[in-house]
């Protein structure tokens, strides 16, 4: 049985290591090293799009109703139903997206590297790689983090554009209180292409955090195929705390003293 | 060819995700049934699952609920507000945001990352060293012993920590108040004026069925796990997508059917 102290000690913990790990990885890959396996990182690339990549648009797609849903009765409520483009405008692209992409990230293609790396640490297959003088953290970690700087930025952008469509669905279609010009107007007017950016850096900073502590975990399995599980495991508990830490930070440093909103002078 | 083989493959894996849900469903069934059929062997289990799942899951939990309610409904809301100079009404949005949202997402994405992928490693733990097979040797049924406690003592501390995770959610809000110096009377008065019990049953009904599917999924991932040191892993992350997925889905329809249904909760008092 646990203690109730050891989540939070475990995270400090293995805070420090995950950035030491973190910042080599991120290193090898800034340097160009990775370079030189450059065709496993478009490979790393490719798994993702296939493999993770509607998963995610799917989960997006459910938050972007939620939020739409949630802006219709909000606004409804104050008495100015044709204003719920302000609500999910806001909601969809600086809160609710990055969080989506952020959990759906930490439980698909966190938890998918955790095992899949893992399992090659408990059969000893990262030490046969060393033996055959290929460097293991650079051809196993750097081109999985160089696969999803090449991937995620497109796939974030097609999120946006997917829970717009999904916010548009919920509050003209579902509650219909809005006519779908009105909608529009309303919603294109409180978006600018600054907040564009600003969310895309949250949803990249939290990606490459999770795929490094993906890694990590990974890397460091031991303990048999039990082993395995239980790093996947602990690398969602890990992975969940910084993703919100993420969003808040992200969320107080882009909009915390300006709501570049276009009302007022 | 090519063609053709692709298309094999995705009715495959359609037929793969019939097939895993019916499974899932079938041992819900089984679970409902064997938890109220007498003899009730895992109450010991029980407690030692409810405990485990809080030692796990309140620190994430914690930290989660704060940073959320701190960033996405105040901060961005509060810079709205002050736009309209209306930063008392800070609490009633609090009551939508945190109360009827925040709080349950929050507790189903801890629940599932922390005590989900937990159950689910220890389970399949347990199938490869091929501890169930004994166990049912033994006579002893793996459903009744295994997934009921974890059943019951998920839907119960998920719906539990639903309250947790609003009353630190607030906590975020006030600390948003503190920030913009205002005076708290103010957000406690609109929070008070807003808040609902038909807003809190809500979330804490929504967040004790998320429990139950959290439950179902993680269980029955752990007890079908295969394939050697690739599998426990792979069962995990399985396990802990299909139960997000699912999560979301029901909110999604539960919340609009709640707000469809209660019309009193959408007057803004």
């Amino acid at each position: 049985m646990i203690g109730w102290l050891d989540i939070p000690r475990g995270w400090l913990d293995s805070f420090g290591e995950v950035a030491r790990f973190g910042s080599r990885v991120a290193g090898l890959v800034y340097s160009g090293r990775t370079f030189r396996f450059f065709g496993e990182g478009l490979r790393q690339a490719g798994i993702l799009i296939l493999g993770s990549a509607l998963v995610i648009w799917a989960f997006v797609f459910i938050l972007g109703l939620q939020c739409g849903l949630l802006g219709a009765y909000l606004l409804r409520a104050q008495g100015a139903p044709a204003y719920a483009g302000l609500f999910s405008a806001w909601c969809d692209l600086r809160e609710a997206l990055p969080y989506a992409f952020g959990y759906i990230l930490s439980a698909k293609v966190g938890t998918g590297i955790v095992a899949e790396i893992g399992a090659m640490r408990i059969s000893d297959e990262i030490d046969a790689l060393e033996v055959m003088g290929i460097p293991p953290v650079t051809f196993l970690a750097g081109t999985r983090l160089l696969g999803a700087w090449i991937a995620f930025p497109f796939i974030y952008l097609v999120g946006i554009g997917i829970t717009y469509m999904a916010s548009y669905i919920s509050v003209v279609k579902q509650i219909g209180d809005v006519s779908s010009g009105g909608y529009l107007l309303i919603f294109w007017m409180f978006q600018n292409p600054g907040d564009l950016v600003f969310s895309l850096i949250k949803g990249m900073a939290m990606a490459t955090v999770i795929v490094l502590v993906g890694c990590y975990y990974g890397y460091t399995a031991s303990g048999g195929p039990v082993g395995v599980g239980t790093a996947t495991a602990k690398s969602m508990v890990f992975n969940i705390v910084a993703v919100h830490i993420l969003g808040m930070l992200g969320t107080v440093v882009f909009w915390g003293a300006n709501p570049r909103a276009p009302i007022g002078g | 060819m090519a063609q053709s083989g692709a298309l094999s493959r995705g009715a495959g894996a359609f037929g793969n995700l019939f097939t895993e849900v019916g499974n899932m469903m079938i041992l819900t069934a089984r679970t409902v049934i064997s938890a109220v059929r007498p003899p009730y062997p895992y109450g010991e289990e029980l407690v030692d699952q409810f405990s485990f799942a809080l030692r796990l899951c309140w620190f994430p939990m914690l930290v989660s609920t704060f940073a959320l309610c701190l960033g996405a409904p105040g901060l961005q809301a509060a810079n709205a507000l002050t736009l309209f100079g209306a930063m008392d009404r800070l609490g009633g949005f609090f009551v939508l945001a945190a109360v009827r949202q925040i709080a349950p997402i929050v507790t189903a994405v801890v629940v599932a990352g922390v005590a989900g992928t937990a159950i689910t490693a220890d389970l399949g733990a347990r199938k490869i060293r091929e501890e169930l097979d004994a166990l049912q040797v033994l006579g002893v049924d793996p459903v009744k012993n295994l997934v009921v406690p974890r059943f019951l003592a998920l839907m119960l501390i998920t719906g539990l920590l639903d309250l947790f995770a609003i009353v630190f959610g607030l906590a975020g809000g006030i600390i948003t108040e503190l920030l913009f110096h205002q005076p708290l009377g103010g957000f406690f008065a609109t929070l008070f004026s807003n808040a609902s019990t038909t807003d809190v049953w809500g979330s804490v009904l929504m967040c004790t069925i998320f429990g139950a599917i959290i439950a179902v999924v993680h269980s029955y991932k752990g007890m079908s796990a295969s394939g050697g040191a690739a599998g426990v892993g792979r069962a995990v992350n399985q396990a802990v997508v299909i139960s997000m997925v699912s999560v979301f889905a029901f909110l999604f329809v539960f919340t609009s059917v709640l707000l469809a249904t209660h019309p009193e909760l959408q007057s803004l008092r």
